[in-house]
């Protein structure tokens, strides 16, 4: 088999593995405000892959619990970085995988969590105010997985969410945004996580939807952009909470996902030929798990997170994937 | 890593690379390990201040840094300023990241910024009669439009240049009326029918228009609508954002006179285009719609219409066949 039909599964755990060890390059570095989320991504990845045993447990762990900031209450990407509403979703979703939640002050991050929200019910990303939905599905991701979505406004909340919606079925970042498949999965699963899927237009949405792939299987974010394999995620996770996967042609999604990754050094790209990264990494393998890949582990939609650990929890909701195939 | 090309490199090139950014790699660190620790201590100096813009110079995406150079503001530079200093500190502030964000159009953090520096531009300068006047604030919000035009020249579908620029309409002291965004939205589309970007926003301003100006001017604007878009549809039936625009326009409930125009004038279109997925896909939306409008026992020729093309779309469309066939299905035979 080519590197184009086959997921290099070693490969690409020795290129997540290899991640924490380029301590001398300056990108590294300069990418520090990401670093929490990255291992989020690379850890969810090697679960997919049936690898998570790959890096240490308590070194992550340990590493997480260095990021807090206890003068906000919630974690920063980095030690010594800021709280932020991304970074604390990331914290608690590699906790929750962890089995190691009881590490945490769970009443401070909630409140942490719950004083982001603002009058409009959408949520800021720190005490600076930067709004966006994605940050109101950090917030109802974390609170669920913390058990306290009691705690949240709900209505308001939603509220927001649905005055982002646009004619053509999409959702946008903020009030008046263009839609756009990543705005569509954070509130899409935001709402599904609140049990409002029907503030949605099923049938509306899942043609947009299906309108994101090209000519050449990948999918776009927005109409008669370019193709992008970290769409493949947003675009399939927002399909299969609606249950409409089989809108688009699924092979040929593989295939270009498949073309996508670095067949000498592992890791996936953002599209053929470009330079690898951990994102895109995460994203491809999701995707394929939803399209049924042979050989992986299956991943919860909603929470971007090992289906086990969501259903463990009690916490899934009705979403679809296509039935994994056996080769 | 969007959009950057995968290079091979030699073990000896790559050890060379490593090797020639480690001098740029130390100071990097020393300064970053020098600005948290001035941080944690609550160093609100000026000195701060200039070693945080040389850091975020070289990492615009460094949002603790951002955090704390405002922090360095609120609470050491603003109390001992004036408010004509203040107001000339955050113009410089955001003329600084003027030149960050040309570099890096696509980070949150400068946009974010921005918005911070706008929010806080007090008022003034006082009038004569010692009044406060909007003037610092309306000649910064007027500067912003500037910027935000010129990133739309550079990438006409960059979402945080548009969501930027409804934030400052929004929040304009003095704003400009919606007709000139209409018009500004007219010449992006002109200058390429397939920014959706444009459209999109067109469908955010129209209705604040028509609002005002009464259902009369909306029948006669909206007829204006439609010849603008048959002639994006047109130019190149293969283009979707005027497909999708068309939809906004017809709208979820239509008038079924005009509804059976457009359906007239898709399949004029359709005749000259024989294999245009999008008229063939638009014709099935407006058939079922009208359908809904339809008595029941009128609705079979035009059931069996839809069947028709949408097995075509199957043929001509096959990565979305699945849809097509539910659709079909649920029809009925």
């Amino acid at each position: 088999m080519t590197s184009d039909s086959e997921l290099l599964v070693p490969l690409h755990v020795a290129y997540i593995k290899s991640l924490g060890e380029n301590k001398d390059d300056l990108v590294y570095h300069m990418t520090a405000h990401l670093r929490l989320n990255a291992i989020y991504w690379g850890l969810t990845a090697l679960c997919i892959m049936n690898q998570k045993e790959a890096l240490d447990r308590e070194e992550m762990i340990g590493f997480v619990m260095s990021c807090w900031d206890d003068e906000a209450g919630g974690f920063g990407a980095h030690p010594d970085h800021d709280a932020h509403i991304l970074a604390t979703l990331s914290a608690i979703q590699i906790l929750v995988i962890q089995d190691a939640l009881d590490r945490i002050d769970i009443p401070r991050v909630v409140k942490f969590i719950l004083s982001l929200q603002q009058p409009s019910g959408v949520f800021a990303g720190d005490s600076f105010g930067e709004v966006d939905t994605r940050f109101s599905y950090c917030a109802v991701n974390a609170l669920s997985l913390l058990g306290k979505l009691s705690e949240l406004d709900v209505e308001k909340t939603v509220a927001y969410i649905r005055s982002c919606k646009n004619f053509d079925g999409g959702f946008g970042a903020c009030i008046g945004a263009e839609s756009h498949a990543g705005q569509v999965f954070v509130c899409v699963a935001a709402l599904a996580i609140l049990d409002r899927l029907d503030e949605v237009d099923h049938e509306t949405l899942a043609w947009w939807l299906a309108e994101r792939q090209l000519p050449n299987g990948g999918l776009n974010g927005r109409p008669e952009k370019l193709e992008d394999v970290c769409y493949s995620f947003w675009v399939l996770s927002a399909l299969s909470i609606l249950q409409k996967l089989s809108w688009i042609d699924s092979d040929k999604l593989s295939s270009f996902i498949l073309s996508a990754q670095d067949p000498d050094s592992g890791g996936i790209a953002d599209r053929p030929g470009d330079m690898v990264d951990v994102f895109h990494t995460l994203f491809g393998v999701a995707a394929l798990s939803l399209l049924g890949y042979p050989g992986l582990v299956d991943l919860d939609p909603v929470y971007c997170m090992p289906a086990s650990v969501i259903e463990a929890k009690g916490l899934r909701k009705s979403w679809q994937a296509l039935e994994r195939r056996s080769k | 890593m969007h959009g950057v090309k995968r290079t091979r490199q030699s073990r000896e090139a790559e050890e060379a690379r490593k090797l020639k950014e480690q001098a740029k790699l130390k100071d990097y660190l020393l300064l970053t390990e020098d600005l948290l620790s001035r941080k944690k201590k609550k160093d609100w100096s000026k000195e701060a201040f200039d070693l945080a813009t040389k850091l975020l110079h070289s990492n615009p995406e460094f949002y603790t840094i951002w955090n704390y150079r405002r922090n360095i503001l609120i609470n050491g530079i603003f109390p001992s300023s004036s408010v004509e200093e203040i107001n000339s500190i955050l113009s410089s502030d955001l003329s600084l990241t003027t030149s960050a964000l040309k570099a890096h159009p696509k980070v949150y953090w400068i946009w974010n910024h921005r918005r911070w520096c706008l929010e806080n531009v007090p008022p003034g300068p006082s009038s004569p009669t010692g009044e406060q006047t909007q003037g610092w604030r309306q000649k910064n919000w007027e500067r912003e439009m500037y910027v935000v035009e010129r990133m739309l020249d550079a990438d006409a579908r960059n979402f945080h240049a548009w969501n930027y620029r409804r934030y400052i309409l929004s929040l304009f002291p003095t704003p400009p009326p919606p007709t000139q965004e209409l018009k500004y939205t007219t010449h992006k589309i002109e200058s390429n029918f397939s920014n959706f970007s444009a459209w999109h926003q067109r469908s955010k301003i129209l209705p604040l228009i028509w609002e005002k100006e009464g259902k009369e001017r909306e029948e006669e604007m909206r007829e204006l609508e439609f010849d603008l878009v048959r002639n994006a549809l047109y130019t190149d039936p293969n283009d979707q954002s005027a497909w999708l625009y068309h939809r906004w326009l017809i709208g979820p409930h239509p008038d079924p006179i005009l509804l059976t125009r457009e359906i007239t004038s898709i399949q004029e279109l359709l005749s000259e285009q024989p294999d245009s997925k999008w008229c063939m896909e638009s014709l099935v939306h407006y058939t079922l719609l009208l359908i809904s409008l339809t008595p029941e026992t009128e609705r079979e020729e035009m059931k069996s219409e839809c069947r028709r093309l949408l097995a075509e779309l199957a043929g001509v469309d096959p990565c979305r066949k699945n849809r097509y066939q539910e659709i079909s299905e649920r029809l009925g035979v």
